[in-house]
């Protein structure tokens, strides 16, 4: 990713992105609400445009790529993910709709529902019944269905305690040495984030401030970085 | 039974005024404040209308089936115009959206009915094609408007759902099936209802004017339910073929979608 910008009626949301993600790393993204985090997953998966800039992909760039490939490859996990007024299971199998030829078999089923967490006997319940955490869960399920390589995650564990918070990043930390799955994940809960991320970066306002080891997460370099620590505390 | 049909005559016409009077007189009393504008509807049907007369009378005389298709060609232009008037948000070429799916609507189904049902001669009967022709275009072009807007309605509504889709890898005419189904779904309720109902209220327009015509009520009855019948497939090819064009106006050449048409300050 170099050099990408973006801005939405004149008002400019990212400023100057530079970064480079490898395969297999757990990236985080930190910085506060409004930073622009949420758009620049949403860049990455192809949702939005960018102005200026490029970004990259397996060396090739977004813009001349498939974008419903991209979109399955690097698969993304929304903050308030859409679930839809359809049992557990048609919400994980809801590729069929537009995929004829897209099959899972219970037993995958079963696996995945035991990654997220999520018991078997909900397969049959209506989505919408679900808790909040646990929709997040049914969401990262799905996505993970599509088996992408690369993991959007925005704030996977907001709706979440600290413990099954915890267990997901786990699962997902797994996920990424069994399938080779590269995260990208942006987060609020810092102490949390910084257990399994392998690199992190701080996006405040609009722009990237500081990339560098996850000691950055607690020790950032830069004083706009602190100041957000600061204000987290 | 030899009672003819009665003539009405302009002075007849006039007099029937004083139900407009005594509905102003109605809404001054409560001051309900719609004096001026039922004055203008008053005023703009009638002279439409008699326009139309003398229209209809003129083309009726032409006798050649070119100046029927070009009539028919008009009311398909004046009903575009109008229905990309009625829109919620401004959408590009919708009016050439309109014209294209009515022209195809009105093809098959005036085309249906002149062919197999109606065995008029010659076949551009205008007596028939004309007032039938303009019973498609209204109709269609009415309901398809009705699921366009909806439809945008829909799109707001389901932003979320939309993006999830897409972030899935969906097609866009994927992320909006259930957008486009709602839509529609929500436009032909009224023409089933009123399959469902016609008849045992209110006797329907078509068959009134017969009846009122002097037409043996059985053949009116035939005629007002081939008319339902056209009705129905009218407003379901017109909203197929118009939100199979729709949709793509929402969406960029990338897949994404273009929240800014539809957002609150747009609305
Ligand atoms: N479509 C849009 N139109 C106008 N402004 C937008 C639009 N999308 C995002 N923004 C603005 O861009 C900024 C960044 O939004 P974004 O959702 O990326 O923030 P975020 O870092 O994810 O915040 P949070 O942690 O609260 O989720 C915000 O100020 C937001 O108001
Ligand atoms: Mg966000």
């Amino acid at each position: 990713m170099t050099n990408v910008a973006k801005s939405i009626g004149g008002k400019q949301i990212l400023c100057n992105i530079n970064l480079e993600i490898f395969p297999g790393e757990f990236f985080c993204i930190a910085g506060p609400s409004g930073s622009g985090k949420t758009s620049l997953l949403r860049l990455l998966n192809g949702l939005e445009s960018f102005d200026i800039g490029d970004i990259y992909y397996k060396g090739q760039s977004i813009q001349n790529s498939d974008i419903q490939k991209l979109r399955e490859e690097v698969g993304m996990v929304f903050q308030n993910p859409a679930i839809f007024a359809e049992t557990v299971k048609e919400n994980l199998i809801i590729r069929k709709q537009w995929d004829k030829l897209f099959f899972v078999d219970e037993n995958d089923l079963f696996e995945i529902l035991e990654m997220v967490e999520l018991p078997q006997h909900l397969l049959a319940l209506d989505a919408r019944s679900l808790s909040g955490g646990e929709k997040q869960r049914l969401a990262l399920a799905r996505t993970l269905l599509n088996k992408p390589s690369v993991l959007l995650l925005d704030e996977p564990t907001a709706n979440l305690d600290p413990r099954l918070g915890d267990q997901i990043l786990n699962t997902i930390n797994q996920l990424r040495h069994q399938m080779n799955v590269t995260i990208i994940m942006v987060s609020h809960h810092i102490h949390q984030a910084s257990k399994y991320a392998t690199k992190a970066a701080f996006l405040i306002e609009g722009t990237i401030t500081e990339t560098g080891p996850i000691s950055i997460l607690t020790n950032p370099v830069t004083e706009a970085a602190n100041l957000f620590l600061k204000e987290e505390d | 039974m030899e009672q003819s049909f009665y003539i009405i005559s302009w002075t007849d016409v006039f007099v029937s005024l004083v139900l407009v009077a005594l509905c102003l007189f109605l809404i001054k009393w409560w001051r309900i404040g719609l004096e001026k504008t039922i004055l203008i509807g008053t005023i703009r049907s009638f002279i439409q209308l008699s326009i139309m007369g003398y229209v209809l009378t003129f083309f009726f005389g032409l006798d050649h089936w070119i100046f029927m298709v070009c009539l028919i060609i008009i009311m398909i232009l004046i009903a575009s115009f109008e229905a990309n008037r009625r829109l919620d948000v401004p959408i590009k070429g919708y009016f050439m959206m309109n014209v294209f799916s009515m022209s195809i609507t009105v093809f098959i189904v005036l085309g249906t009915i002149l062919q197999f049902i109606l065995d008029l001669k010659p076949w551009f009967y205008p007596y028939a094609m004309i007032p039938i022709a303009g019973m498609i275009i209204g109709n269609g072009l009415n309901s398809s408007t009705l699921t366009t807007n909806r439809f945008i309605g829909e799109l707001a509504h389901r932003e979320d759902e939309i993006d999830t889709l897409l972030s899935l890898g969906a097609s866009p005419r994927a992320a909006v099936d259930t957008s486009i189904r709602e839509a529609i779904r929500a436009a032909l309720i009224p023409n089933i209802n009123g399959l469902m109902l016609v008849g045992l209220v209110q006797l329907p327009g078509v068959m009134t004017g017969q009846i009122i015509a002097g037409v043996d009520p059985l053949i009116a009855v035939r005629y007002q339910i081939m008319i339902m019948y056209m009705w129905l497939t009218t407003a379901t090819l017109a909203n197929v073929l118009i939100q199979g064009m729709v949709y793509k106006h929402f969406f960029t050449s990338k897949m994404q979608l273009r929240k800014e048409l539809f957002r609150v300050n747009n609305l």
